[in-house]
């Protein structure tokens, strides 16, 4: 027998009969889905990480206190990289009368390779792109330099022993970040005037940046290649190591991204299942009538997997090609609201797509058709016969294997899977049984209840086992919502209240005590808000409950890889009150005005790696004299909180006498910004370090990940939406049957629909309780494990959830069960006779 | 053609074994029509699934031509059946979504015959049905899917003809056609017959009737003469 002609005249046939129009359906929208999120997820990924990299002008960095081997340069040209170098440095630079202590960076004519340079040619105007730096012999400045030196376009400025004319106004560089290196206004020159200058000699504090970009794979080739090459005092990064609020942002919104697509995948995979299901039942009498002619159970699996090849084969491809149009059709309607473009997309998701295709396919559709063999001939005669005796472990055992492994290849980490996937199992135990109580419950309540009711519930009872099943898939697609939606809210309000509109977005350090209350005055005067001013004076532990420091870090160098050590030189700092967003972890701060022996507050990391607890003897060295002290408690610091952050806090009384300088920090609004010039002029001695610049970027980048991540949750609600309506379509046959014998018993339209609505909402208000119970469990095991999020109790969920399930299912339902009240009853019985 | 050796057949049930059928020993030759006459419930459909190879017995030994079918696997009886055996249900048992032409060629195309369509065309021809071959089961009267039925069970050639019940869901003069249709086809075409009835005028048409009562063959009392004279 030429089984695959057969098996194309059954698909024909049933194609003809409308048999397959849902199985086809899921297959496709399935496939579809996950083409389109995994496209729109990569696209976006790549336009993220490269509007990224303009943070760093590049997509590799290497930084080092000294210039690097040129081998290393010549290297990357030759794998074909951009390379571009800057030089960074802190130097005074004058005018004619004036003074500035700025900080400057010398770039060649490769710098930037991503991002833009901002130039105008008067200072406060907006300016525009640029593609070079300063030619040589010319200079840019930072627009608040000209009125503190008193200069104006064109006129020259002294950087060391050499001079230059100011030919532009720098506006914006792309990877102008913080730190102390890059403290005070911004002066931009040619990299090739730098020798000219003199300013740079055998102990100068410089960094040198060499800045790498191009293709992705031998970017990584490239970086595993130098990071043997380079010395203790270098290393290279990419931007998320590069940038630590950013990468923490990208960092979530991938993983955010990721189980999105993970969770769009299990929804596909349960809308296949269902559709097989259904298509599998539907072909029992079938299979049963074909074997009593003479169809072996072989020929059976033979022609249903050639079925299955082929119907695999044409949705995958229609799915994948669906996918495609469908994400460029998104990326296309979004692109006035997606603040960058889209690189094109690439193949890798589309066989991406096609491969999770056939995997959804052999591990959900191919199971119930393979349980078609096993159906006995003998059911022609007798109708009473179940289902075939292949066992449902075996049908979820290979739904269960294949979902593990998508997740496990979408995620390529094996915790998260485990993690969502035994989130998923222990709530689908606990969930069955109490879907199965509920559906008991309901019984009860209906048999005092009128007849709509009655028969509603009645009928939800008897098909329990059914029911159950219907409750968790429903349950499950209305979770993986939820989950989503949460874990969404989370991460937004998180990121939102990670930097606040009035973050400070400065640092002013080296402010000498006799400044501290002029200072203060002066921000009050002008409306600045600002932190309290801490004094800052070095210092280093020497002993450790009399063990030498250097020496116990030496004995525990093994375990830690960049963690504080404890003998480091640090600032610190004394405070009689808790700074904001520090938290006692352990042991007690002390009073306000202490008075008593010298007392430390240590930060939990610190502690935590050098082993040091409250009670614990320390002696430190400050300014070489020796102070003994004790450890009074142990506190969590908030470091990306903008403010000034110490890992050390002495008690009141030890530290006053050594002589210090104070910093802190504050927020000054864009419009404000030339109060600094008035601070500089009258503080000349104080540094401020701008950080609005970076901060402003960080929000951007946050509020695109943020877009991401709604567009990805409105793709996976459609997905979800249609695994409602194939679970539904999967249990009509004995619906509209039993609802027809009703109709032929003279039931009238209002009763079936009644009982009908009544019994969908009942569902989806099982389903809705059930999904907000499950959700609560996983997103708490996902927000605390994954995203490390701090995790509190949803209340508004516990009244969404059930909302939803009834709105959704009771609509869905009756929607679709609409024709048992339109159609004939003696054609609803014929159909499905 | 067919012989059975103490055919046996029990199931399990909630309140215990229940024993559908007990020592059946029977033998039908080649060409004989042979009518299984019982009550409701005395076990004669369950006889006609063993005796097709549709189901397997308890205990006991089923001969089809040179087969002993309950020493094969589902796979082997399958070929048997597809070599030897056409069937005839009560409820027809057409596919729904298939044609009366496609329905017929089924059998002929799961053996892998060539020429089925040309075939299944003839014999439609053959139950008077030749301008309906392309309705669907749900656009015939119960009489004319019969006789689909009917052209489907003859269209692979078969030794054996089972039918179950062939008239119970159609009315007497409907009925009446499907069954001369049925004995008209079997005496050209040479098969042997084996029918299930409860209908004592269909059984009397064959060469011989086999009751059932409780599970076993029994010799049935003598037929009072007005009922038997009429059925002539």
């Amino acid at each position: 027998m030429n089984v695959l002609n057969l098996a194309l005249k059954l698909l024909w046939r049933d194609w003809r009969a409308g048999e397959l129009t849902l199985l086809l359906a899921s297959l496709v929208i399935a496939v579809g889905t996950v083409t389109t999120v995994t496209l729109f997820v990569d696209r976006l990924q790549q336009a993220l990480v490269a509007e990224s990299a303009t943070f760093l002008a590049a997509d590799r960095v290497i930084r080092s206190a000294d210039p690097i081997d040129p081998e290393i340069i010549a290297k990357a040209e030759s794998m074909g990289l951009q390379t571009a170098q800057t030089l960074g440095f802190a130097s005074m630079v004058f005018s004619e009368d004036r003074a500035q202590f700025s900080s400057v960076k010398a770039v060649d004519g490769d710098y930037p390779l991503r991002g833009r340079l901002i130039a105008g040619d008067e200072p406060f105007v907006r300016g525009a792109p640029v593609d070079e730096g300063p030619a040589p012999g010319e200079l840019w400045m930072e627009a608040r330099l000209f009125p503190s030196l008193d200069v104006q376009p064109g006129e020259m400025i002294d950087v060391g022993v050499a001079s230059f004319p100011v030919t532009k106004v720098l506006i914006k560089e792309p990877d102008r970040g913080g730190g102390f290196s890059n403290a005070g206004p911004r002066v931009l020159m040619n990299l090739a005037d730098v020798p000219a200058t003199e300013v740079v000699q055998p102990g100068s504090r410089l960094s040198y940046r060499y800045l790498f970009a191009g293709d992705w794979n031998k970017l990584e080739e490239f970086s595993e290649w130098v990071a043997l090459k380079l010395g203790p005092e270098a290393r290279i990064f990419g931007v998320k190591e590069g940038a630590e609020g950013i990468g923490e942002a990208l960092d979530r919104g991938e993983r955010f991204l990721l189980l999105g697509s993970l969770l769009g995948v299990v929804l596909a995979g349960v809308a296949i299942a269902l559709a097989a299901q259904r298509y599998s039942l539907r072909h029992y009498d079938h299979v049963a009538i074909m074997k009593t002619l003479g169809a072996t159970p072989q020929s059976v699996d033979l022609i249903f997997i050639a079925i299955f090849v082929i119907l695999g084969t044409l949705s995958t491809m229609l799915g994948a090609l669906i996918g495609f149009a469908m994400q460029a059709g998104v990326a296309e309607i979004l692109s006035p609201y997606i603040p960058i473009e889209l690189p094109a997309p690439t193949m890798k998701p589309v066989l991406l797509g096609l491969v999770t295709g056939f995997i959804c396919l052999l591990s959900f559709a191919l199971p119930p058709l393979l349980k078609l063999r096993s159906i006995e001939p003998v059911r022609v005669i007798r109708r009473d016969l179940g289902d075939p005796s292949i066992s449902d472990g075996l049908t979820y055992g290979f739904g269960v294997l294949g979902t593990l492994a998508l997740m496990w290849w979408y995620s390529q980490d094996l915790y998260l899977t485990m993690m969502i996937f035994s989130g998923a199992v222990v709530s689908l135990v606990i969930l069955f049984a109490i879907a199965f109580l509920m559906l008991r419950s309901g019984r009860v309540v209906g048999m005092q209840a009128g007849s709509a009711w009655r028969l509603a519930l009645a009928g939800m009872q008897r098909r329990g086992n059914e029911n159950t099943l219907q409750i968790l898939v429903f349950g499950l697609a209305i979770m993986l919502l939820l989950i989503l939606f949460l874990v969404r809210t989370a991460l937004i309000t998180e990121w939102q209240s990670q930097i606040p509109e009035d973050a400070p977005n400065h640092f002013a350090i080296n402010i000498s005590p006799e400044d501290v209350s002029p200072i203060r005055s002066l921000f009050d005067d002008n409306g600045v808000g600002s932190q309290p001013l801490y004094p800052m004076i070095r210092g280093r532990i020497t002993t450790v409950n009399g063990v030498s420091a250097s020496e116990r870090d030496k004995r525990m160098g093994d375990q830690r890889d960049d963690a504080p050590r404890s003998s480091s030189g640090r600032n610190l700092t004394w405070s009689g009150v808790l700074p904001d967003d520090n938290l006692i972890v352990d042991g007690e701060w002390w009073p306000e005005n202490y008075e008593g022996p010298p007392l430390v507050s240590l930060e939990q990391e610190l502690a935590e790696r050098n082993q040091l607890e409250v009670g614990d003897e320390l002696v430190f060295t400050v300014q070489g004299i020796e102070i003994p002290t004790q450890v009074a408690n142990i506190r969590t610091v908030a470091w990306d909180n903008m403010q000034p952050n110490f890992y050390i806090i002495f008690a009141p009384g030890s530290l006053e006498a050594f002589p210090t300088t104070f910093m802190t920090s504050f927020f000054l609004p864009k419009e404000q910004k030339l109060f600094l010039n008035d601070l500089l002029r009258e503080y000349p001695t104080m540094t401020v370090i701008e950080i609005d610049a970076l901060i402003e970027q960080v929000q951007r980048i946050i509020d695109q990940v943020t877009l991401a991540i709604e567009l990805v949750l409105v793709l996976i609600l459609a997905s979800g939406g249609l695994v409602l309506l194939a679970s539904i379509q999967a249990s009509m046959d004995e619906r509209m049957k039993q609802h027809a014998i009703l109709r032929t018993l003279g039931a009238g339209r209002r009763l079936v629909l009644g009982s009908l609505l009544i019994e969908f909402c009942a569902l989806g208000f099982f389903a809705g309780t059930l999904a907000t119970i499950g959700s609560e469990i996983t997103v708490f095991m996902l927000e605390t494990e994954i995203f490390e999020l701090e995790y509190s109790v949803n209340p508004q969920l516990w009244v969404l959830g059930p909302v939803v399930g009834i709105v959704l299912i009771g609509a869905a339902g009756l929607l679709a069960t609409r024709k048992v009240v339109e159609t004939p009853p003696a054609n609803v019985l014929r159909e499905l006779a | 053609m067919i012989k059975t050796k103490e055919l046996g057949k029990t199931v399990s049930t909630s309140e215990g074994d229940l024993t559908i059928l007990k020592g059946i020993d029977l033998e039908i030759k080649k060409s004989e029509s042979v009518a299984i006459v019982g009550a409701s419930g005395s076990g004669k459909t369950t006889l006609l699934s063993l005796l097709a190879g549709l189901d397997t017995p308890t205990t006991g030994q089923i001969f089809l031509g040179d087969h002993e079918i309950t020493s094969l696997d589902e796979e082997e009886r399958a070929n048997v059946r597809s070599a030897l055996v056409g069937f005839v249900f009560q409820s027809f048992q057409l596919l729904a979504s298939l044609s009366a032409i496609e329905n017929v060629m089924l059998p002929s195309e799961l053996s892998g015959d060539s020429g089925a369509e040309a075939k299944a065309r003839d014999l439609l021809e053959r139950v008077g049905l030749g301008h309906r071959i392309n309705h669907y089961p749900r656009q015939l009267s119960g009489g004319e899917q019969q006789r689909v039925a009917i052209a489907r069970a003859f269209a692979s050639s078969v030794d054996i003809l089972f039918a179950d019940e062939p008239t119970g869901n159609l009315d007497t003069t409907t009925g009446q056609h499907v069954i001369d249709l049925i004995f008209e086809l079997n005496k050209e075409f040479g098969t042997t017959l084996v029918l299930v009835t409860h209908d004592q005028r269909l059984a009397d048409r064959c060469d011989r009737a086999i009751h059932i009562a409780t599970g076993e063959i029994v010799v049935p009392d003598p037929v009072p003469q007005v009922i038997s004279s009429s059925a002539v």
